[in-house]
């Protein structure tokens, strides 16, 4: 049998517990009407309307999502190198370096530049 | 302890030697980004210029140096030398080794322009703060802070770097990442002018967003011909189109989406319409950068990707680049007559120019190596590209020096009577302009004449027709400015030239004289393009 | 039909792949009914446990030592009314928590629980595994990161401030903290030579590479805690300023989902730390000297014990440690856990190229050590300077005490500046 197999079969079997839970659920829990219930909870007070499109963030986390997205390229490139490091040897070590090197300085610059910051 | 029983890994082989210019170039940008981290700021400036003008030289010097120990290669015969490096991926051959020169050297000039500070009072002619928004008090406390982005410096040297792989790529996928190399740092670039904040923020979102576009057009052109061909190597595409049977429609299709790509970065009509709103938006100095290097790269590429990976390919897309050819060729020179703005007006005579090395692009004259005072058309493209790059950093870098109280002074109503205010500066201008426009003793002349040649040579003649045609039209609105500027009273208070340093008029005099010597005696130049010869293959 | 690429001769996993049908759908019944089980115990034990830390008894009363405490929680979310506020996205509110909990259990396909064994009553061998990937820990990252959706969605499509804040929070913590725990697996990989889980297991027969990668494993031990979103590192759903962060305004079955989702996050979290640094189901060392130890179904033992072991860590920390402020749980993630990953990356690459060449002169080894000392060194220097007006965007800002109309205390950092604000 496939390697991959048993894997989509765990997943259809989660699925159809999660499913079969969530339709339980909805059919032996009551309902009981009450207009307030159904507001957004913001622990008693009106609640915030929320702005069309979902308003805006700080930048801050874009900064840390574009960060995330270069070093989990790094760390993609890293795991065939670590496997394989091996028949690479010094090689391998010395161009590796100079990639981590080369991320590492975007890296410094952002950290100097504050985009590491958060308040 | 090795549980895979992995298959023997061949550690590849790089010459670092031969690959020196570029892994300088890349070297200098990183060291620009760690001098930006960590050196004061008051230092920073005189850091980062002294940097790149330094790592430009040294990167030349290699470059002559690798250029000058080449061997030919083994397929000789073919009129090419050097060899293909780093595994496949990178031709370190002639033509590449020529673009990287020339690329080097007029960046080298770029970058006095960009290093400019007497123009704008003591700052670059950058955003100081980019991410200030414009007419807010941030941006008015940031420029009386004279805080100015010396970031440019390692921009440019990554865009130059990136030009550098682009031109000498021997497979799609490094092409592709030479291209986003280059594109991303001239985007941001575009968006950093100090003055007119909006306008240069426009361009910039505006070539981004093309940008964006034709790069996955190429991208989806590169799988098409990787669908047709199976492999990303030039060599190998050719090899597949070598031996395959009939029209094929992966083929067709990702050749021309790729072509759309290219064509879009050497600014070809239809795909030219970023080229104006750029060209006006940037800061000049960045303008002059990318009206002559950009367009010195995309075409090696453009070339190389056409005549080596699809070469075989010849009669599917000779047609369509003539049909290009005369469209850019009628957009660029035609439209231009109505601009009422220098800066634009360049942008539409850069696209005219496009044309005009297009012709000899479809006429893909391959030379013989029996008649030594043929040039083919690669040498041809190449030649006209080093004498219309220096004129126009030239032209641009006067632009930067004619102005009035708001920066740049750009409408051509400006212009008027600029020959009374500063005879040599409007000089100079009109020698540009007169380059442009291919009058005899000028660069503008004999490279026109050596891409005519070689379009002539490879059965493009009715091209080489609407090309002069062409051309005449074009050199209306050229001699239009020059009567402007030398016949015409000046409008009101009159532009004003201001006195830059000696870093814009040493751009301004490298210009001339590159335009007159190339003008004069084309010979050397000319020798040299020759003696880069083909590509390798 | 793409066994050119799954071919499992050639990449170590000849164990896997043969199992005749029926005994892969015992494994993935087995595997899952462990995953709620175990789970279900944990929520239990968790209890306990802080209730000792605590000196209270914990829940006691459902069945013996209170085990069924959990059950008869779940069960009663189940009848509970299910909310479903008007404010909400409702395709995505509803799918947010089956996401959450999908990509959970489906992580443990992959866990070595065990050696190959002889099922009872029968003639057929396998491993104690529902299968194995060449890429296997990718295969566990790839479905973590899968989970994170989950709580984004949630937090976006629930309507609520709360709601938004903690999804956002929690995606940034999540996926800082992932950062460093891909570093961490880089050095084991290395040693390894494989990707696979019961590789990296079989790889580690004599040392169990927790004991020579030790710095892996810490900054792998940090980083899960930060990864499980739990305590100290909980600010997603920090009880005091978020409500419940990104679950706030789910109720019923679907927030049980969510608890769920979290408890199985912490045991796949303990079972990979168990299978990448404690040897998985090889028994410790005085065991490990009874032949029979590693053989038949005994490394079950072993394995749920070192799961305990950390998932006891878990609670531990919970019992004892106060929550991180955000700026100083960020900053950690992102200023030393990763830097230092990354240059014992490179120490450990070093090492190892020196152990291969052989040849090479060991006073280069002192002078690379040397060289690598300095660096770190140097960067802890510069971490800890605070950065002096560098800052692009600091143009401007001064501390105003009453930003928007309302007293804000200064933050500790600029204490001074505060005060004359």
């Amino acid at each position: 049998m496939n390697l991959y197999l048993p894997i989509v079969f765990l997943g259809i079997l989660a699925a159809a517990f999660a499913v079969f839970s969530v339709v339980a659920s909805s059919m032996l829990g009551p309902r009981r009407y009450n207009r307030a219930k159904l507001d957004s909870y913001e622990c008693g007070i009106q609640p915030t309307p929320q702005p069309v499109g979902g308003g805006r963030f700080p930048v801050k986390y874009y900064i840390t999502a574009m960060m995330f997205i270069v070093f989990d390229i790094e760390i993609i490139f890293l795991y065939p190198w670590a496997v394989y490091f091996d028949s690479m040897k010094t090689f391998g070590l010395i161009e590796m370096v100079l990639f981590i090197a080369t991320v590492f300085v975007a890296y410094a610059y952002v950290w100097r530049r504050g985009g590491l910051e958060w308040e | 302890m090795t549980l895979l029983a992995a298959p023997a890994f061949q550690a590849p082989n790089l010459a670092y030697g031969r690959l020196s210019p570029l892994l300088i170039i890349f070297g200098v940008a990183l060291v620009g980004v760690v001098v930006e981290a960590f050196a004061p700021r008051e230092l920073r400036y005189q850091i980062q210029s002294l940097l790149a003008l330094a790592g430009l030289v040294v990167a030349f010097i290699s470059d002559v140096l690798v250029a000058s120990s080449s061997p030919f290669s083994s397929s000789a015969g073919t009129g090419a030398f050097g060899g293909i490096e780093a595994q496949g991926a990178i031709a370190v051959d002639g033509p590449a080794m020529f673009v990287w020169g020339i690329l080097l050297v007029m960046t080298l000039v770029s970058v006095l322009l960009v290093a400019e500070r007497r123009l704008e009072g003591g700052l670059t002619a950058f955003a100081g703060q980019a991410s200030a928004l414009p007419g807010t008090e941030a941006e008015r406390e940031a420029s009386a802070r004279g805080i100015e982005h010396t970031e440019v410096f390692p921009l440019v040297m990554f865009a130059v770097g990136g030009m550098m792989l682009f031109a000498s790529a021997n497979d799609f996928l490094t092409m592709f990442v030479g291209l986003e190399v280059f594109s991303l740092p001239l985007y941001l670039l575009c968006g950093l002018a100090r003055r007119r904040r909006l306008i240069s923020q426009e361009a910039a979102m505006k070539y981004f967003l093309l940008g964006a576009f034709s790069s996955a057009i190429f991208v989806y052109g590169i799988a098409m011909v990787y669908g047709f061909a199976g492999s990303f190597t030039f060599a190998d595409v050719d090899n597949a189109i070598s031996s395959r049977v009939g029209a094929d429609g992966l083929l067709l299709l990702g050749m021309g989406l790729m072509g759309v790509g290219l064509l879009f970065k050497v600014s070809a009509a239809p795909f030219h319409s970023w080229t104006p709103d750029v060209y006006q938006g940037a800061p000049t100095a960045i303008t002059a950068f990318m009206s002559a290097c950009t367009k010195l790269a995309a075409f090696a590429a453009l070339l190389r990707v056409f005549y080596v990976a699809l070469g075989g390919a010849r009669w599917d897309w000779q047609p369509v680049v003539w049909i290009v050819a005369i469209i850019t060729m009628a957009v660029g020179s035609v439209i231009a007559i109505t601009q009422t703005d220098i800066k634009r007006l360049l942008a539409y005579s850069t696209i005219a120019h496009t044309g005009f090395l297009l012709t000899a692009f479809a006429g893909a004259y391959q030379g013989t190596i029996v008649l030594t005072n043929q040039v083919s058309s690669l040498q041809a493209v190449l030649f006209y590209l080093v004498a219309y790059g220096f004129s126009s950093i030239g032209a641009f870098a006067v632009v930067t020096m004619v102005r009035d109280s708001s920066g740049e002074a750009t409408h051509l109503s400006r212009w008027a009577g600029l020959g009374k205010e500063s005879p040599v500066v409007a000089g100079a201008m009109a020698l540009f302009l007169l380059s442009f426009a291919g009058i005899p003793l000028t660069s503008g002349f004999t490279s026109k004449w050596a891409v005519f040649t070689a379009a002539w040579e490879g059965g493009a003649w009715p091209l080489v027709i609407v090309a002069v045609v062409m051309s005449l039209v074009a050199a209306f609105f050229y001699i239009r400015i020059i009567v402007l500027m030398f016949f015409s009273d000046p409008v009101g208070e009159g532009p004003t030239v201001v006195l830059p340093s000696m870093l814009t008029s040493a751009v301004v005099t490298v210009g001339a004289a590159v335009t007159i010597l190339l003008g004069v005696v084309p010979q050397p130049v000319l020798e040299l393009a020759r003696h880069a010869g083909e590509f390798v293959r | 039909m793409i066994q050119g690429v799954l071919d499992v001769a050639d990449n170590g996993l000849s164990d896997f792949g043969h199992d005749p049908w029926w005994v892969v759908l015992i494994k993935i019944v087995l595997a899952f009914a462990i995953m709620l089980v175990f789970t279900l115990f944990n929520i239990w034990f968790e209890r306990r446990v802080v209730a000792r830390m605590q000196h209270r008894l914990g829940p006691n009363v459902h069945g013996p030592f209170g085990l069924l405490q959990s059950l008869a929680d779940g069960v009663k979310l189940m009848l509970k009314e299910d909310l479903i506020p008007k404010a909400v996205d409702k395709v995505v509110y509803v799918a947010a928590p089956l996401v959450s909990s999908i990509a959970a259990f489906m992580a443990v396909a992959v866990i070595p629980f065990g050696p190959e064994v002889r099922i009872p009553w029968t003639d057929v061998h396998t491993p104690l595994q529902v299968t194995d990937l060449p890429v296997g820990v990718l295969y566990i990252l790839a479905i973590a990161s899968v989970g994170i959706y989950g709580i984004v969605l949630a937090g976006w499509s629930s309507g609520s401030t709360y709601s938004l804040l903690g999804a956002l929070r929690s995606s940034a913590q999540m996926i800082s903290y992932e950062v460093a725990m891909g570093l961490s697996f880089v050095a084991v990989f290395l040693y390894a030579g494989s990707l696979s889980t019961s590789g990296i297991v079989a790889a580690q027969q004599h040392l169990w590479y927790g004991l020579i990668l030790m710095p892996s494993f810490v900054i792998y031990l940090i980083a899960m805690v930060g990864e499980t979103n739990r305590a100290p590192f909980d600010l997603p759903e920090a009880e005091g300023e978020l409500v419940g962060g990104f679950h706030t305004e789910y109720s019923s079955i679907k927030f049980a989902f969510f608890f769920l989702a979290e408890y199985i996050n912490m045991v796949t979290v303990s079972m990979l730390a168990t299978t990448l640094f404690l040897g998985g189901w090889r028994a410790p060392w005085p065991l490990s000297l009874w032949g029979e130890s590693n053989q038949d179904y005994w490394p079950l033992l072993w394995f749920f014990a070192k799961v305990l072991l950390f998932i006891f860590f878990f609670i531990w920390l919970r019992g004892t440690l106060p929550r991180l402020r955000y700026d100083q749980f960020m900053k950690f993630g992102w200023k030393v856990l990763i830097p230092v990953a990354l240059v014992w990356i490179v120490a450990v690459g070093i090492i190892r190229a020196i152990s291969l060449e052989g040849h090479l002169n060991r006073s280069w080894l002192v002078l690379a050590a040397g060289v690598a000392l300095v660096v770190f060194l140097a960067l802890g220097f510069l971490g800890e300077q605070p950065i002096p007006a560098e800052e692009e965007g600091e143009v401007g800002t001064e501390v105003d005490a009453y930003a928007g109309g309302y007293p804000v205390p200064p933050m500790p950092d600029r204490e001074e500046e505060g005060v004359r604000g």
